[in-house]
């Protein structure tokens, strides 16, 4: 009976679209219309599409700064944690060293610790360092919490690429260096990209650290720009929405330009 | 073209294990294709990784063309490689692999091109010059490595058992194109394997290595012929040559060896100085017994346990009185003999091997 499979299959992928899909299409209508509108009917159709909103939230609410800073934050943050994560992932996974292990256990050990219990620690040393309230310093948090993951699935697919690829370009005259800019990684390019991914998304999103180490209207990244519509009194539910769907844009351009990379790098037990 | 020089050359990786290499002394000539013969985990890689200067070496030196180069890396002994699992770099075509070495050496673009076209048309690969190794089937792939080593022209090929991650019939075809690139460069090749079928139809030489250690060296048939022990006269051939506990024997008159209840009268030349009583183990090559129709020569009766008929020949198993190990003879294709039937085989004692107890020959075989 393979059309009644069929149909349940399509029954239970709508189910689970709907279901995923649905809050993102609810934000997405409510950015197009004003928060009396829905506070009247909260799940009607725009009758008249309120564009103006996005405008407004860019330039009144100041959401071209938080994105800009949100921006040269994260994609500094990632760039580093890319490189760094890729240069010690090659050299754990690649070279025979004393404590190699140890080193390896120490840095994906760290990813136990929930941010609540690091995060008054980070606080003083970043005061102490001047680097409260500065985009460098939330910068150097973010690639701090970020790399040990990165190091973990970079390390788990640099030992999967056979160490002859490494003696063959030894052989043909590379140095070490231009063996990992060389080989390792064009050739881990699918799983470097699975990490671009996934530190942008985690931290485009971040708030817990950002809004401790923040506090400066200048220095505010993104969501803690939405969440100043957030009042003890009022919330500015139409606002929110037009701000989460500006925030959302990059994300979606990112996951679009790396996804291809991202599922080769999910299949890439199949590549010998 | 150049001449290797190894002496006492040793890797130890791990002080509380034996060395992985152990005192390998060689010398390899000009132009000679020398074979590292030996089951896995004798060292034979080990070896070449290290005149390849992918190891570094614990102790002894390592020479090319008389300069020591134990530690000169590898990018600068002018040694190309060519790896068991062909070590293609996955993100670059054909072109950009055969090319990548000459790159590296600064050779002038129109020069690297000219020669990969040459390599290319020499292998068959002009119109796989565009294509990932991925594309390519396995023979194809290991064509692309041979390439990028012929390419750059070095001064010593090392092959690490290239051929085993092919399918039989191309491994026949491949092995006769390296020993063809063998004679039209006339490089000097070192080549790994534990095929002694390879060994014996490649090489210049053979240097059997076990344990670490090197066992005999020479040209393949002098080595088949005259094995200096019986490591190297059961690994050497296929079926392995029969090596039977003996006993020096002053019983029947003549001197003679005892094998199990058989007496053998050996030629004198063959007959070990031992006093009588002296244990030995005999050893005659699968081809060298034949079944006795007449059965008036002396030889010695087993009873046949089984029969493998091959076509061109017949491997018959036998089992003799009073020998645990199985006896084996390799035959023509019409032999008369059946399976539980007791049967009288013939020895060519005038090819008899006779080692001492710890396996080293004893009387120089001829």
């Amino acid at each position: 009976m393979p059309i009644v499979r069929r149909v349940a299959l399509l029954l239970l992928l709508s189910l689970y679209t709907a279901f995923a899909a649905g809050p993102f299409v609810w934000a997405a209508i409510m950015s197009v219309r004003t928060t009396t509108e829905i506070m009247a009917d909260h799940f009607a159709l725009p009758k008249v599409f309120h564009w103006e909103k996005f405008p407004l939230a860019w330039f009144n609410s100041n959401y071209n700064v938080y994105f800009t800073n949100s921006a040269v934050i994260v994609v500094t943050a990632v760039a580093i944690v890319t490189l760094v994560g890729a240069m010690a992932a090659h050299c754990l996974a690649r070279y025979r060293f004393r404590l190699n292990r140890v080193i390896y256990f120490v840095l994906f050990s760290t990813i136990i610790f929930p941010p609540q219990i690091t995060i008054i620690s980070l606080f003083q040393i970043l005061v102490q360092y001047g680097l409260y309230n500065s985009k460098l310093g939330l910068t150097l948090v973010y690639v701090a919490i970020q790399l040990p993951l990165t190091i973990y699935i970079l390390e788990s697919f640099f030992a999967r690429i056979p160490s002859d690829l490494f003696d063959a370009a030894r052989m043909d005259g590379y140095s070490e260096w231009e063996i990992f800019w060389r080989i390792s990684l064009p050739v881990a390019l699918p799983a470097i990209a699975t990490t671009v991914i996934l530190n942008f998304i985690l931290l485009w999103n971040e708030f817990l650290y950002a809004v401790v180490l923040i506090t400066d209207e200048a220095n505010r990244t993104l969501p803690l720009g939405i969440q100043r519509f957030m009042g003890d009194q009022l919330e500015d539910v139409g606002m929110i929405a037009t701000g989460l769907m500006i925030a959302i844009i990059p994300v979606i351009v990112v996951y679009a330009f790396f996804s291809e990379k991202l599922i080769q790098g999910m299949t890439a037990g199949a590549v010998k | 073209m150049a001449v290797l020089k190894l002496d006492r050359l040793t890797k130890i990786y791990d002080w509380a294990h034996p060395p992985a290499a152990d005192s390998v002394t060689l010398d390899i000539g000009h132009g000679e294709f020398m074979v590292l013969l030996g089951p896995s985990g004798c060292g034979k890689t080990t070896t070449l990784r290290m005149i390849a200067g992918l190891e570094s070496i614990s102790s002894g030196t390592l020479a090319i063309d008389g300069r020591v180069v134990n530690h000169v890396p590898a990018k600068d002994r002018d040694i190309a490689m060519v790896f068991q699992s062909y070590a293609l770099y996955p993100h670059m075509n054909v072109r950009e692999n055969l090319a990548f070495g000459l790159k590296r050496r600064s050779v002038p673009r129109e020069e690297i091109a000219r020669r990969v076209t040459t390599v290319a048309d020499t292998l068959g690969l002009s119109a796989l010059l565009d294509r990932k190794p991925h594309a390519l089937s396995g023979g194809q792939r290991q064509r692309v490595a041979l390439g990028r080593a012929i390419v750059r022209d070095p001064k010593v090929f090392l092959f690490d058992e290239p051929l085993s991650n092919l399918d039989a019939a191309l491994r026949v075809s491949t092995r006769g194109e390296i020993a063809k690139l063998h004679r039209r460069l006339g490089a000097t090749m070192v080549y790994v394997t534990h095929d002694q079928v390879e060994a014996m139809t490649m090489g210049s030489r053979i240097c059997i290595m076990s344990n670490g250690k090197v066992v005999q060296v020479g040209p393949p048939l002098e080595v088949y012929r005259k094995p200096a022990n019986t490591f190297v006269a059961s690994f050497l051939g296929n079926p392995p040559m029969n090596l039977l506990p003996a006993v020096v024997s002053d019983d029947a008159g003549g001197r003679s060896v005892r094998i199990g209840d058989t007496l053998l009268s050996l030629p004198a030349q063959r007959m070990p100085p031992q006093r009588s009583g002296t244990a030995l183990i005999f050893g005659i090559r699968p081809e060298h017994v034949t079944t006795d129709r007449r059965g008036a020569a002396a030889g010695i009766e087993g009873e046949v346990v089984q029969i493998e008929p091959l076509g061109a020949e017949t491997i018959v198993f036998a089992r003799l009185p009073g020998v645990e190990r199985e006896f084996i003879a390799r035959m023509g294709p019409d032999v008369a003999v059946a399976i539980g039937a007791r049967a009288r085989f013939q020895l060519d004692l005038g090819v008899a091997h006779v080692f001492d107890e710890s396996g080293s020959a004893l009387v120089p075989p001829i």
